[in-house]
């Protein structure tokens, strides 16, 4: 049969489940929504949400090829979108930018470290780091507005730092595709993309070949932070204004992409790719339901319902390429 | 011997919590010698590898490596001395390639403005070059992940990697498990001659009559001690297999007397 030619194609790539699901969602989302949703300016606002969770994904695709899992990225993504606002109003956006990095870094660090030291699982230190970062950033929102004036929203730096369109693509669009190339190289043609992986396959195969495995995990979680922050400083350069629930939630998405898009949450098997279509089909999913007028209150329960679907259709398709 | 042991033992304790593993174990290690390390599932011959390798580090107790006291226990430590071990359980990540995997921790590379990236061509050539020899089938690539591997193949990619890289000392733990007659054979003359080129071998294994034929001298350990220590010149395997059958009360008894 023709169709299990396909077989071994998505025995080994995990992504092809996503992209599937994504072809799938496109067609129905553009037949029936009369237009509004294949329209080139929604596909833009699309594109611009995919670029930040989608750079978000990528960091927490580096965490989870680890091993681990970074689920403080949406309190990281506010806390960079804060410190960019405070500074980009001060100084070259560039510099605010550079410090929502090394905000980003610096969460990232605390996590790796909490992490490798304690030897406790990510999943409750990032848990707690989420609340943490949370709660700084509503504080630092309290009584103090973190927005940046319509007239210093000028200058090619704050265009090229997510506040401006090239070719009808904000910016940050621009970023994401840079960011997955250089991932892509480092994961797949290095020797720490090689001990990366190696230590999400088997930490104790991986420590006994001479790898630093807490050195790269702790790595993972820098560049994971990092990645979340610099989404955040994009998105306040799109918006222009922040408050202290900037990037709430946005976690649960991440993790949804990647998980979607084929990485194995056990560690070891991760698909930059496959995490970027989990993020473009989960802001193509919201973008329907708001063009198509859903109430809010329907609007999360239905996107879970579709992630539930998807999760369960991705499963089915590798349970069937697994058999013979 | 007057040389000076290339590694050596002394004194060693070692806890995993309440458990004493390792119990005031004290061995010198020549270069040049085969030495096999026989004793019962948890006589605690893989934890003193473990601990030679660098993967655990000793409660108490000393080890000195080529004359100097070893400080800091690691993997990374061991190999950049020349310490190469084949382990039972640990060593392979199923989820990457051959190549990745023979080549682990020590990635030949090519620079390009000083960034390194994996050389590739050299990572499959070689690797294929040499695991071939041990018993991998001409259909398997190096690309091909090990998790396809049979627990043969798995074995010829450790053993493959051990003779590769030059060292100084090899540690062979049960390195003839789930290897059919031919392939065992082969592994056990490479032992012996990784020995005649000087090298340290330290060969773990349950069978003593194996051991025998092959060591220059054979260690036996029983719960955590070191029971017996003796050349193989000095001692019939039948005598040792009856140290290890009365969990090496007959030495002590025949030191006693």
């Amino acid at each position: 049969m023709a169709l299990s030619a396909a077989k071994p194609l998505i025995r080994r790539h995990t992504e092809i489940g996503i992209f599937l699901i994504g072809a799938i969602l496109i067609v129905i989302f553009a037949s029936t929504s009369d237009g509004r949703w294949a329209n080139l300016y929604n596909i833009g606002t699309i594109m611009q949400v995919t670029a930040t969770l989608g750079l978000m994904s990528l960091g927490v695709a580096i965490v989870i090829g680890t091993g681990e899992i970074d689920i403080s990225v949406g309190s990281t993504f506010g806390m960079g979108a804060l410190a960019h606002l405070w500074l980009a109003a001060r100084v070259d956006p560039v510099f605010a930018a550079l410090a929502a990095i090394v905000v980003g870094a610096a969460i990232g660090y605390v996590n790796g470290w909490l992490v490798t030291r304690t030897r406790t699982p990510s999943l409750i230190i990032t848990l707690g780091t989420l609340m943490i970062f949370r709660g700084i950033a509503i504080a630092l929102t309290d009584g103090f507005s973190f927005s940046i004036p319509y007239a210093a929203r000028n200058g090619w730096t704050y265009f090229l730092l997510g506040g401006g369109d090239v070719f009808g693509f904000n910016t940050a669009l621009f970023w994401l595709i840079a960011a997955f190339a250089v991932l892509l190289v480092v994961l797949k043609a290095m020797p720490f993309g090689n001990r990366l992986l190696a230590v999400g396959g088997s930490a104790d195969s991986a420590h006994s070949r001479g790898v630093r495995v807490d050195r790269i995990k702790l790595s993972a979680f820098v560049i994971c932070g990092i990645l979340a922050a610099f989404a955040g400083a994009l998105e306040a350069g799109k918006l222009g204004f922040a408050d202290g629930s900037m990037g709430r939630l946005m976690e649960l998405q991440a993790i949804a992409s990647c998980v979607l898009g084929g990485c194995l949450l056990a560690g070891g098997r991760i698909s930059l790719i496959g995490a970027l279509m989990g993020a473009f089909v989960l802001s193509s999913i919201q973008s329907y339901l708001v063009v198509t007028g859903v109430q809010p209150q329907w609007f999360i329960l239905i996107l879970g319902l579709i992630v539930v679907g998807a999760a369960y259709g991705d499963k089915s398709l590798r349970n069937w390429a697994i058999r013979k | 011997m007057t040389q000076q042991p290339l590694i050596q033992v002394k004194n060693l304790d070692l806890y995993f919590g309440a458990f004493h593993a390792l119990k005031n174990v004290s061995v010198d290690f020549n270069a040049g010698e085969l030495i096999g390390l026989v004793g019962d599932n948890g006589a605690g011959k893989t934890t003193l590898i473990r601990v030679l390798c660098g993967i655990h580090a000793p409660t108490k107790g000393e080890v000195f490596f080529d004359g100097r006291k070893v400080e800091k226990f690691h993997p990374k430590l061991a190999i950049d001395q020349g310490i190469e071990t084949i382990q039972q359980s640990v060593g392979l990540c199923d989820n990457l390639s051959i190549a990745r995997n023979f080549y682990l921790g020590r990635e030949p590379v090519k620079r390009i403005l000083g960034i390194p990236f994996l050389d590739f061509a050299k990572m499959r050539e070689k690797s294929s070059r040499v695991i071939r020899q041990f018993g991998l089938r001409e259909n398997v690539s190096a690309d091909d992940e090990v998790e396809r591997l049979s627990g043969g193949e798995r074995q010829s990619v450790k053993i493959g990697r051990a003779v590769e890289f030059k060292n100084r000392v090899v540690i062979m733990d049960e390195p003839t498990n789930h290897l059919s007659v031919r392939e065992r054979e082969h592994v056990n003359e490479l032992a012996v001659q990784l020995k005649e080129q000087g090298l340290l071998v330290i060969y773990i294994t349950h069978d003593i009559f194996q051991v025998h034929k092959l060591a220059d001298r054979v260690v036996i350990m029983e719960n955590g001690e070191k029971v017996a220590d003796a050349s193989t010149d000095s001692m019939s395997a039948e005598a040792l297999e009856d140290v290890i059958r009365q969990g090496g009360r007959v030495v002590e008894k025949q030191e006693a007397v």
